[in-house]
Parts: C-alpha cells; sequence; structure tokens
C-alpha cells in the first residue's frame, strides 16, 4: 500500500500544513493531545515506548532530534522536544513534526490496526481531523 | 401482581454461556471472571464486551498493570468479535497503571469513579483486577484495605448502574482467603486441564447470586470467533425420556430399510428409540447405518451422521456421499481428536435442529471414544448415557454402531458396558458353518416390544442387507461352530 493514500498520513499532513508560523507550539500542542489520548488507553509506559523507538529512527533524518527520555512531568513532557524544533527554520521543524509523527503511528498501526490508530488520532485531535475524514469519504464517494 | 425486583437478564453473546449461568448474566452484577494464565479469561472479557455495547449501553474497559493494554487490543482484534467500529463510540479503554503506582486504592477508585461518571457505561471491566489486589498486599494494606476496596467499588458500580467484571488470574488454592470471592454476586472459573498431552479447556460459574447456574464443569473451546462453551448435558431431574415425542408418532415404527429386519424387530424399531449394532469388524454395521439413513430419506426424511470410523473427505459409501450432497444428510466434523462428548452432543443438536433430522447415527462408539481427550475417555459411559439421554429426548431416532469382537465363550453386546442405554440391540455375528465363513443377526432386545428371537443369515449385496434364513435346525451358534439338530 502507498503510504501516501493512507486516511492517517492525510490527516497528519493536513494539520502539520495548517500552521506555517508557530510550529513548534502548535506541533507540541499536538503531540500533548496525542500524548494524553494514547496513555489514557495504553499508559504512559506504553506510549514512552513508542516514542523512543520513534525518536531513535527519525534522528537517522534529524539528528538534532533529542535523544534524552521523556520528561515525567506532563506539562514539561515534551519541553525538549520544543527547545529543539525552536532551533530549526520553521519547514525543517515542520518535517521533522511530520517524519516523527507518521513513525510513532505507524508503528502503532503495525501494532493495533489502522482503524483502531486513525480512531485514536480523530479522538485526540477532534475536529481538526474530523474534517479530513469527511473529505475522504466524500472523496470515495 | 408482584412488586418484586425483576432482575434482567444480559445475553452475553458468548454460545452456550447464558445457559450455563442460568439464563443470561444478571444485570447491575459485580463478577469476578478468574482462572489460571492463559485460561482465556481476556478473551472472555472482551467477547462479552463487545457483544453487549452499543451505543446506548456503554462499556469501559480498565487496564491495569499486567498485560500491557498495547498487546491487548492487538491481539484481541484477531477474534472475529472484536469490532473497531465500537471503540470509541460504545467502548472506551481506559489505562490505570498510573494510578496504580501511586499505591493508593483511594485514587485508583476515584480514577474509576471519574471515568464512570464522564461516560456513563452500562458495563465496567477491570482487566486484571490481581494487578490491584497485588498492590495492596505489596504496600502492605492487607486483605482489610483490599476488602473495603472492593466492597467500595461494588457498590458505586452498582449505584452507577453499572454491571461490572473484574478480571484477575489466581491459582485456586489462594481464592478462598481472597476478599473478591466473597464480595462478587458471580464467579466464572476458567481453567485449562492438561491430561496425557492432551489440553482441555473448562468453565465452572461457582456463584451466580439471585439464580440457578448449571453446576460443575464445563468444556469450552477458543477459536477465532471466540469462545463457545458446551454445557454438559445433565438429565434433568423428572424428565421423562419419552415425553418429546410428540402423541401421534406413540407407538409408531421407524421403517429400518431391511424389511426383513424391520418384521424381526416387531415391525420397524419404536419412534424415538436408541438402537445399538454390535458386531465385528466388516459384519455390516455401516451399511445396516446407511439403509437406515437412505430409508429415511425415501421417506422424506432428514438425517445426522456422526462418522468416527473414517474421516468426511472419504465418506464412507456412494450412497452416504450422496445424501451427503443433496444435503439430506448431515455429517459431524469429526477429525479432531480431542473433542469432548459435550461439544460433539452441541454440535450434533446444532445439527438435528437445523436438519429437522429425524434420525441420527453414531458409527461408531469405539471410534468415537478414541476421538475424544484422554481426559473424557475415561468417564465415556458415564458421558455416553447422558448424551442418549439427551438426544433421544430430541425425539429422534438414533442408530449407534460398536465394535465388537467375536468372542465364543461369552456373550457380550459392548465393549463399555453401554448396552443398558439402548432401547434395542441387534447383533451380529460371524460362525463358520460347513468350512465357510458366515454372517448371522439377531434382535437381542427391543424395549417394550415383542420382537423375533431368530438368529437368521444374513448376506450384504449390492443393493444392501438380505437377510436370509433362520437357522432353526442348528445348535450352539453362539459358540461360533454350530451344530446341526436332526
Amino acid at each position: 500500500m502507498e503510504t501516501g493514500c493512507l486516511l492517517r498520513h492525510q490527516i497528519i499532513e493536513n494539520l502539520i500544513s495548517q500552521h506555517t508560523d508557530d510550529v513548534a507550539d502548535a506541533a507540541i500542542h499536538r503531540w500533548e493531545l496525542l500524548a494524553a489520548k494514547i496513555i489514557s488507553i495504553i499508559g504512559e509506559g506504553g506510549f514512552n515506548a513508542l516514542y523512543t523507538r520513534s525518536a531513535f529512527l527519525a534522528r537517522s533524518t534529524f539528528s538534532w532530534l533529542p535523544a534524552n527520555p521523556l520528561s515525567t512531568h506532563t506539562d514539561a513532557r515534551f519541553a525538549d522536544l520544543k527547545k529543539s524544533m525552536e532551533g530549526q527554520t520553521p519547514a525543517l521543524a515542520s518535517a521533522a513534526d511530520r517524519l516523527l509523527l507518521i513513525t510513532l503511528t505507524d508503528i502503532l498501526a503495525s501494532l493495533i490496526g489502522e482503524d483502531l490508530t486513525t480512531r485514536i488520532l480523530r479522538s485526540a485531535w477532534g475536529n481538526d481531523a474530523a474534517s479530513v475524514s469527511g473529505q475522504e469519504s466524500k472523496h470515495e464517494q | 401482581m408482584s412488586n418484586k425486583v425483576n432482575i434482567r437478564r444480559l445475553a452475553t453473546g458468548v454460545p452456550g454461556l447464558d445457559n450455563l449461568l442460568g439464563g443470561g448474566l444478571p444485570e447491575f452484577s459485580f463478577n469476578l471472571i478468574a482462572g489460571t494464565p492463559g485460561s482465556g479469561k481476556t478473551t472472555l472479557a472482551h467477547q462479552i464486551m463487545f457483544s453487549l455495547a452499543d451505543t446506548e449501553n456503554r462499556a469501559l474497559y480498565f487496564t491495569v498493570l499486567g498485560e500491557p493494554a498495547l498487546k491487548m487490543l492487538r491481539y484481541q482484534q484477531q477474534y472475529a468479535f472484536f469490532d473497531v467500529n465500537k471503540v470509541n463510540e460504545s467502548i472506551r479503554f481506559v489505562n490505570l497503571s498510573a494510578e496504580l503506582l501511586e499505591g493508593q486504592f483511594d485514587s485508583v477508585l476515584s480514577r474509576i469513579v471519574e471515568e464512570v461518571e464522564a461516560y456513563a457505561p452500562s458495563f465496567v471491566f477491570v482487566d486484571s483486577f490481581r494487578s490491584v489486589a497485588q498492590s495492596a498486599s505489596d504496600e502492605g494494606m492487607g486483605v482489610s484495605g483490599l476488602k473495603r476496596f472492593i466492597q467500595e467499588l461494588g457498590m458505586q458500580m452498582t449505584s452507577w448502574q453499572a454491571t461490572t467484571f473484574l478480571i484477575g488470574e489466581y491459582q485456586s488454592t489462594e481464592s478462598e482467603s481472597s476478599p473478591i470471592f466473597t464480595v462478587a454476586d458471580g464467579i466464572l472459573w476458567l481453567s485449562q486441564n492438561l491430561h496425557r498431552n492432551s489440553a482441555v479447556r473448562k468453565m465452572q460459574v461457582i456463584k451466580m447470586r439471585g439464580q440457578s447456574q448449571a453446576t460443575g464443569l464445563h468444556t469450552f473451546r477458543v477459536s477465532d470467533k471466540g469462545i463457545e462453551v458446551y454445557p454438559r448435558a445433565i438429565i434433568k431431574e423428572g424428565t421423562d425420556i419419552k415425553t418429546t415425542i410428540a402423541d401421534s408418532d406413540m407407538g409408531k415404527r421407524v421403517p429400518i430399510g431391511v424389511t426383513d429386519l424391520e418384521e424381526m424387530l416387531g415391525g420397524g424399531l419404536p419412534a424415538g428409540y436408541s438402537v445399538l449394532v454390535v458386531g465385528p469388524s466388516g459384519s455390516g454395521k455401516t451399511i445396516l447405518a446407511t439403509q437406515f439413513l437412505s430409508e429415511g430419506v425415501r421417506r422424506g426424511e432428514t438425517g445426522v451422521i456422526a462418522a468416527f470410523e473414517k474421516s468426511p473427505s472419504q465418506l464412507l459409501s456412494k450412497d452416504l456421499n450422496e445424501m451427503v450432497t443433496n444435503g439430506k444428510v448431515g455429517v459431524i466434523n469429526t477429525r479432531s481428536l480431542e473433542l469432548s462428548i459435550d461439544q460433539t452432543l452441541h454440535d450434533m443438536i446444532e445439527m438435528i435442529n437445523q436438519m429437522q433430522a429425524s434420525r441420527v447415527v453414531i458409527d461408531s462408539l469405539s471410534g468415537f471414544e478414541l476421538a475424544l481427550a484422554p481426559e473424557f475417555q475415561e468417564d465415556f459411559r458415564g458421558s455416553l448415557y447422558r448424551m442418549v439421554a439427551e438426544l433421544t429426548n430430541l425425539g429422534v431416532t438414533i442408530l449407534m454402531t460398536s465394535e465388537l469382537e467375536d468372542r465364543y465363550t461369552d456373550l457380550r453386546f459392548s465393549p463399555f458396558g453401554s448396552a443398558f442405554l439402548a432401547d434395542a440391540i441387534i447383533v451380529q455375528r460371524y460362525i463358520e458353518l460347513e468350512g465357510v465363513f458366515k454372517r448371522v443377526i439377531s434382535v437381542v432386545k427391543v424395549r417394550g416390544s415383542d420382537h423375533s428371537k431368530d438368529i437368521r443369515l444374513f448376506d450384504i449385496t449390492d443393493s444392501g442387507i438380505i437377510i436370509g434364513e433362520t437357522l432353526s435346525n442348528y445348535g450352539g451358534i453362539m459358540s461360533g461352530r454350530p451344530t446341526h439338530e436332526m
């Protein structure tokens, strides 16, 4: 299957392309929403394991992404990620954010399936993700 | 009209389980699904949840330490009942590991209550509850703290009108000391028993408040469809085995396709009877069984055969094959060598009802015993008794075959001592007559009916069994070497 066709990838693409100025803030906000949703289902340990693996893989393209474990403080969970993004151009930060999100959700989908993963994204990001799925279903008709 | 509370019973969606529970799951009950590792607790909980949950009656599934939620979601999706469309809409998974790590029951309880308030579920599952109990002992909170927590949780969930399930891994020895066993309204115990290299899954409803559950151990199977329970056949007290035969059928005789043999039986086989055809290998038992089914088909009836002698792919004879292909006779899959009697009985009853069959063949009891898991072979006679009672209760006429090597020194009709459970017995035997092997047939018993006591020769031809002359001038036939008496 061509990855670009996946609804999940389209949702991520669409959300990232909406923010070209405050890239780091918008990205961290999305990560916080996604983390809260995934943690509520599989626990913090489960999310941390997924994120650590995704960051490890993404660092082969964006070596400046932080290698530190996520902070245990909910408010500062993505503080290192935010700091590293702020040191890059908006385009680079967006590209890294996209890769990190796609990698993490790819791993999640390989474990619990595409349907459930997409549902988690929709549930985490609410209307922003839902509007993409709406467009998608129109295309399908 | 009575104003007493009427407890609604919910259909669990697990085939066979509602019968075990005594008619379904009592609404708002507080239940424990317990058992040894790998016994199918989480699968049972998921199957019940996916069956019961809808947008009106939602379910919350709390995962605690134990099986990681990620893996649980991955593996449970392999079952057909896992409907992804229900996730979030009517089913929500919530992880409680953070609260548990804090080691305080209060924070676990308040998080559960918080989620229940927000989602207003009709069903709540906590998996694994064992982790909560373990945490209590690690933190030195002891049994009294755990008991208080369980009572509080049970009370809260009932007042939120949620039917609740706690899932926990227990060894049978520790169950008595755990307070959950006292507090729970219902306890389902799952186990996996090993017996001579064969594993058999069993389920027991230890208690189910307010209703009469089926007692004892019952086998169940886990397939890609999920769990299927085979309630153990229990002969209900006061059940008259013949009561299900319609009055119009009372006294009716079932033709078996061999005219002379029908005469020997006193005019055919009484409807609703079980007949045992006993004989050595090659004596023509299966041919008689096939003629019995074939005669039914000729008269517009349908039949069911559980053929243990050969695999379904090499189905017996051309005649039988044709009847199966035309949908007149259903075949029970008996390929597995790990069957339980109840599983076979369940499959047979399902097919009898589906095909509205009036004739059933079990060919043979010897093959059937071999196909069972070793554990069930030990109580084969008892199980067979229950099985035949259950089948005849459906009003069908049963023909069973049983292989018995010829013994010329004693007179036996079945290797299992199972002759008593048959209403009629037909014996086939080899004898030597003037230097030639001959087959003889005799009707030994037809309960409540006159029948021929003759021993007659018979032949197997292309058109089936042909009954020959009566050996009236011979003596010592059963010794195998008859002598001519002038």
